[in-house]
């Protein structure tokens, strides 16, 4: 197995001799390459279940959540969500706290669900589900779906650069349906390996507008 | 044969299958890389074991940040835990991927005659070379057998390792810096970042009488050879007799204080009930609390896991470990009833902040389970205890481990 990726003078040469060969270990440019993230959240019809995939992953994996304890309680998974919010700076409003933590509290914590049905708080905004591309209002688009916690324009964050992305795709005739596509379905590896949640509630307009809206960085 | 023997036996049995499948697959890539998965014996307690660079296959608690816990059979092998067993633990996400040890650089600064940047030749020249053998245990090893649970890591026994480490005295970093009159505390940053600018970085403290005594040590080797890229390379901090918190990794900042450092690292998490014996009653709230800091007396059997068969009416040589935060091991015991105790041999000692083997002969007279309680007593005269304590962090268990083994 390929482990650490050595490249360098690990040799004890006459050159470093005067070092000795504890130096020349030192010398060494080591790096890592960490496997693809496969954990994901049990998907759920709540609507904290977006939120999650949206926000959670910003800063860890979903194997934080499942590998808690089976019993917790809606209010101790709250408190819990709350403490992300306040003590890690968790981009959460008091309405995705109470919503994530109905959400981990019914599917990992075998609560009741307490709060409305889901469609109240699919994160899309309504107004511009239906319009075209061109009229969809891609700054609000992206501030509902949380995109701007994990991608900036011009620096990687979690995911790449929007600028980068769009080099990337500078000179393929099928960029905007793949980004369309990857947008929609989500996914890992072709920028690192932390996940991608999916954003299937995204309409063809909305989708159309953002994949326009990163190529044009 | 109870709840936890069965997840025990379901465990060795995965292992058997997975030692084989790893064997027949040979090299495997970098994804889908399960090598098998044991149970810990709590609720929610399955874990894969995966392969990251450097390491065999450990126990997975989370992808990102990395989070690996060593498999306790690790333990069997000998006081000294492998580098490539040794578990990871990291705290935000941005952790760095590839280090130059050429350009890296030491940075001390703050409450200082002068600052210094230093290359890693330039600090291997400050002073003699110092070498300790020390036990790094996670502050929330264990946390998974907390009842009632609690949030955080859900830790088996295995997310502690004691490895020989070789640097130079933290002091003699501090001495060519001048600490000024007046310094409190000595903040210690790594090369891991946040994710979000606003969410806390990792920033551990130590007061200046500890970061000055001769026990802290900017670590390069471990068991004689480089760091483990994700234990810390190219340089650690080694708080020998202290939890792992403080073993800073990539350790690339010293900042002396004259005041304290109040980073949510210090002053909010890791802090464990202020009285001596750092626990509520459980699922209360503790009204003072005080920063983790030494570790307190534990020991195991590792050379038999729960669940396993040994033969009645044949001799059974078992082998463990013990140790403490520094002062060493004065006895180790065995009881098969928590009443009648007697005294393991101990094995050769490393030094006061390692592992102590230690080995017991007996003969199980009978058939049926097989309880055994092992009690470790430190030479301050701390005991472990025989019922568990609670805090609401999970931190610092030491009680009385029991291993039930079945004679046939």
């Amino acid at each position: 197995m390929n482990i650490l990726a050595l490249t360098a003078v690990r040799a004890c040469s006459a050159v470093v001799l005067v070092f000795g060969c504890g130096a020349a270990l030192a010398q060494a440019v080591q790096s890592v390459t960490l496997p693809l993230e496969t954990a994901r959240l049990k998907p759920s019809k709540l609507a904290g279940y977006q939120i999650a995939m949206q926000k959670c992953g910003i800063c860890h994996s979903a194997d934080y959540i499942s590998q808690q304890p089976p019993a917790m309680t809606a209010a101790q998974w709250t408190a819990e969500v709350r403490k992300m919010e306040h003590a890690y700076a968790a981009p959460l409003s008091d309405t995705d706290v109470a919503q994530i933590g109905e959400y981990l509290a019914v599917t990992y914590g075998g609560a009741k669900p307490t709060l409305g049905p889901v469609a109240a708080a699919q994160p899309a905004p309504a107004a511009s589900a239906g319009a075209p591309a061109g009229e969809v209002d891609v700054q609000a688009v992206l501030k509902a779906n949380a995109c701007l916690g994990c991608h900036a324009v011009a620096q990687k964050i979690v995911g790449p650069a929007y600028h980068d992305v769009a080099v990337k795709y500078k000179n393929d005739p099928q960029a905007l349906a793949r980004l369309e596509a990857s947008i929609k379905a989500g996914g890992s590896g072709k920028w690192g390996s932390v996940v991608m949640p999916p954003f299937a509630n995204l309409s063809p307009q909305e989708l159309k507008a953002l994949a326009g809206f990163v190529l044009k960085q | 044969m109870n709840h936890r023997d069965e997840h025990d036996a379901r465990r060795r049995a995965f292992l058997q299958r997975a030692g084989l499948g790893a064997a027949a697959m040979g090299v495997f890539p970098l994804q889908g890389l399960a090598a098998g998965h044991e149970t810990l014996p709590f609720g929610n307690g399955e874990r894969e074991l995966v392969t990251y660079p450097g390491k065999r296959p450990l126990l997975r608690v989370t992808t990102r940040p990395p989070h690996l816990e060593t498999p306790f059979s690790a333990f069997s092998e000998g006081a000294i835990t492998p580098n490539n067993a040794f578990f990871v633990r990291y705290h935000l996400a941005n952790i760095p991927l590839r280090i130059d040890a050429k350009t890296y650089r030491l940075r001390v600064g703050g409450h200082v005659k002068q600052s210094l940047s230093l290359s890693l030749a330039e600090l291997k020249a400050l002073a003699a070379p110092v070498e300790v053998v020390a036990v790094n245990q996670c502050s929330g090893n264990s946390r998974g057998f907390f009842e009632p649970r609690v949030f955080g890591a859900q830790l088996g026994n295995g997310s502690m390792g004691n490895a020989r480490w070789v640097g130079v005295p933290l002091r003699a970093v501090l001495e060519k810096a001048g600490v000024l009159p007046g310094a409190r505390q000595v903040a210690l940053n790594g090369l891991d970042t946040p994710v979000l600018p606003r969410t806390p970085d990792f920033i551990k403290a130590l007061n200046i009488d500890l970061a000055l005594s001769a026990e802290p040590i900017v670590a390069w080797s471990m068991n004689g050879a480089d760091i483990p890229f994700l234990n810390g390379y190219p340089i650690k901090l080694i708080v020998p007799g202290y939890f792992g918190t403080y073993w800073v990794k990539h350790l690339s900042e010293i900042v002396v204080m004259d005041h304290g450092f109040d980073g949510f690292f210090m002053s909010t998490a890791y802090r464990v009930p202020d009285n001596a014996c750092q626990c509520v009653p459980a699922g209360t709230v503790p009204t003072a609390t005080r920063p983790i800091t030494t570790l307190p007396v534990r020991s195991f059997i590792t050379s038999v896991a729960g669940g396993a068969r040994v033969p009645a009416g044949k001799a059974l040589h078992l082998k463990g470990i013990a140790f403490d935060g520094g002062s060493g091991i004065r006895k180790v015991e065995v009881s098969e009833d928590g009443q009648q105790w007697r005294d393991a041999t101990l094995g050769k000692d490393l030094g006061r902040f390692s592992f102590r083997e230690w080995s017991f002969d007996m003969t199980p007279q009978r058939k049926g389970e097989l309880k055994l309680l092992v009690r470790a007593t430190n030479l301050r005269g701390d005991v472990q205890p025989a019922t568990a304590s609670w805090n609401p962090g999970g931190y610092a268990r030491n009680v009385v481990e029991t291993t039930r083994l079945l004679a046939v």
